[in-house]
């Protein structure tokens, strides 16, 4: 089977939920008439207030994702390098990777009273975990062929981490990104949805599904899922297919 | 120039290496001429990756000495030499191309960007694998690989190269061919080469010199000067008698039972 013919009864598949949606709005008074929330769709989508409340949401997953890619990082090497380091943190990563994602987002919105640092960092608390586990179980593996073979060329310490450990470790990466990526999407919205947030998707979620307005409800959820389905298939597997081209 | 009085390349002096209580080297003495082809042969568990870890400068050697071009091989203060290493397996990087293999190798040892992709050009040309310089690794077969770790070994102008049997890995016709190109190669570089192999034949057929080591802890039990003219034909009955004189000396510093072979394993 071609790509692109996988590609088409992929979106066949997804073309399958239409009828569903349907069958489903026939059966219970909460699920809306999807031609309804079509209708709604563009006028939902040429609200300003809609782009500047999922850029407040992106803004929060980028900037702790970013933060907890970075303590994953850190973490990861601190644990590869040291023995002992290696020990003590993998308590705290063990316990962070089982903290639920709820109880992650009610205790920092306590300590920072819902401001924007408490957002930022329950995605990042979430997150480092799954980066940290990714990039050490890569580190592990390292393949020291290689690493002799640089050492033997004389590869300065940047073009190693470039051209030799970087690329080794990529798979890992992006697995643990994966991971990372998509618990940060689900967090966020517990998190402005508990933090009781003026801005942002959850916020304007649970605001709609308080008062009941379900059209928007749907308008909200339709968006979330286009933002995901963008991020993952649109940015991290092209990023994926680029680095990985030599396979 | 007789090879006696070309310069010094590469030389270890009471070279010994040891892991804990085990010793792996015990004593090591070699000289290494300008554009000589130097074979080292000995039994599996002889010492001898201790020994190419040491040569490669990846250890440093529990005592003695290694000078490359009369310098120290283990100073700290000196520029470390260019040396090109051709594996047992390419280990090429297969997220790099062929010429971007080439020129992390050529980066790394500072030769000017200007003279790459002449270089490169040249290099693989001399290989016949010019058509592959924008093929990823995975592309190439086991052959054409170790074409291109060869050619990155030469590409850099080496002090000298290492090459830890670099053609076990191939079927036998491409492992001929390869060898027959290198010994063409190396002429024509004037490159100084120390090759590592267990078959006694290869050595006779590729060498100028084949260093015999004893059972391990390693000491060199013969410096044996391959007494044939090139080219070489690797069919050659001539070939196959030395072959048979070597098998003959290593029987007993090999501990090996009386049985002609071609090669020993």
């Amino acid at each position: 089977m071609t790509s692109l013919q996988k590609q088409v009864w992929a979106y066949l598949a997804l073309l399958l939920l239409i009828p569903a949606w349907f069958l489903a709005h026939q059966n219970t008074t909460f699920i809306e008439n999807p031609v309804t929330v079509a209708k709604a769709l563009p006028h939902f989508l040429s609200d300003p207030a809609t782009w500047t409340n999922i850029g407040i949401t992106l803004a929060r997953v980028v900037f702790g994702l970013l933060m907890g890619v970075a303590a994953g990082f850190v973490a990861a090497f601190a644990m590869t390098r040291s023995r002992l380091l290696g020990d003590v943190l993998s308590y705290y990563v063990t316990a962070a990777l089982r903290t639920p994602s709820a109880i992650a987002a009610i205790l920092a919105l306590a300590i920072f009273k819902g401001s924007e640092a408490g957002y930022v960092l329950v995605v990042a608390f979430i997150t480092f975990p799954y980066m940290a586990v990714g990039l050490r179980d890569g580190l592990a593996s390292a393949d020291h062929d290689l690493d002799e073979m640089a050492q033997v060329y004389h590869l300065g310490l940047l073009t190693k981490i470039q051209h030799v450990w970087a690329p080794f470790v990529a798979p890992y990466i992006f697995s643990a990104l994966r991971n990372a990526h998509a618990l940060a999407w689900k967090v966020i919205v517990v998190a402005e949805i508990f933090g009781a947030a003026k801005t942002g998707f959850g916020a304007k979620f649970e605001h709609a599904w308080s008062y009941m307005i379900m059209i928007e409800v749907h308008l909200w959820l339709l968006v979330f899922m286009a933002i995901v389905l963008f991020a993952e298939y649109g940015l991290i597997r092209t990023a994926e297919k680029y680095v990985f081209r030599w396979r | 120039m007789t090879q006696e009085t070309r310069p010094s390349v590469l030389k270890a002096v009471n070279l010994g290496v040891t892991y804990g209580q085990s010793e792996a080297v015990a004593q090591l003495d070699f000289d290494i001429k300008r554009g000589e082809f130097v074979a080292i042969l000995g039994p599996s568990g002889c010492g001898k990756s201790s020994m190419l870890n040491v040569i490669s400068g990846l250890r440093a050697p529990s005592k003695g000495r290694v000078l490359v071009e009369d310098e120290e091989l283990f100073t700290a203060q000196s520029k470390p030499p260019r040396l090109g290493y051709v594996f047992q397996s390419h280990r090429l990087l297969p997220w790099r191309t062929v010429r971007q293999n080439l020129e992390i190798a050529l980066a790394a040892s500072q030769v000017p960007r200007g003279t790459w992709e002449a270089r490169i050009d040249e290099i693989l040309s001399i290989l016949h694998i010019s058509q592959f310089k924008d093929a990823w690794p995975m592309r190439l077969s086991g052959g054409q690989r170790q074409r291109v770790s060869i050619a990155r070994a030469l590409l850099i102008d080496p002090s000298y190269i290492l090459m830890d049997e670099p053609l076990s890995t191939l079927d036998e016709v491409t492992a001929r061919s390869l060898r027959q190109e290198l010994t063409g190669i190396c002429q024509r570089t004037n490159a100084t080469v120390v090759f590592v192999t267990h078959s006694i034949r290869e050595a006779v057929y590729l060498a100028d010199r084949i260093l015999i080591l004893t059972k391990g802890p390693a000491r060199i039990f013969e410096d044996y000067k391959v007494p044939l003219e090139r080219p070489r034909d690797y069919d050659d009955a001539r070939i196959a008698e030395v072959e048979a004189d070597i098998i003959r000396r290593v029987q007993a510093p090999w501990g090996l039972a009386m049985r002609e072979e071609s090669s020993v394993a």
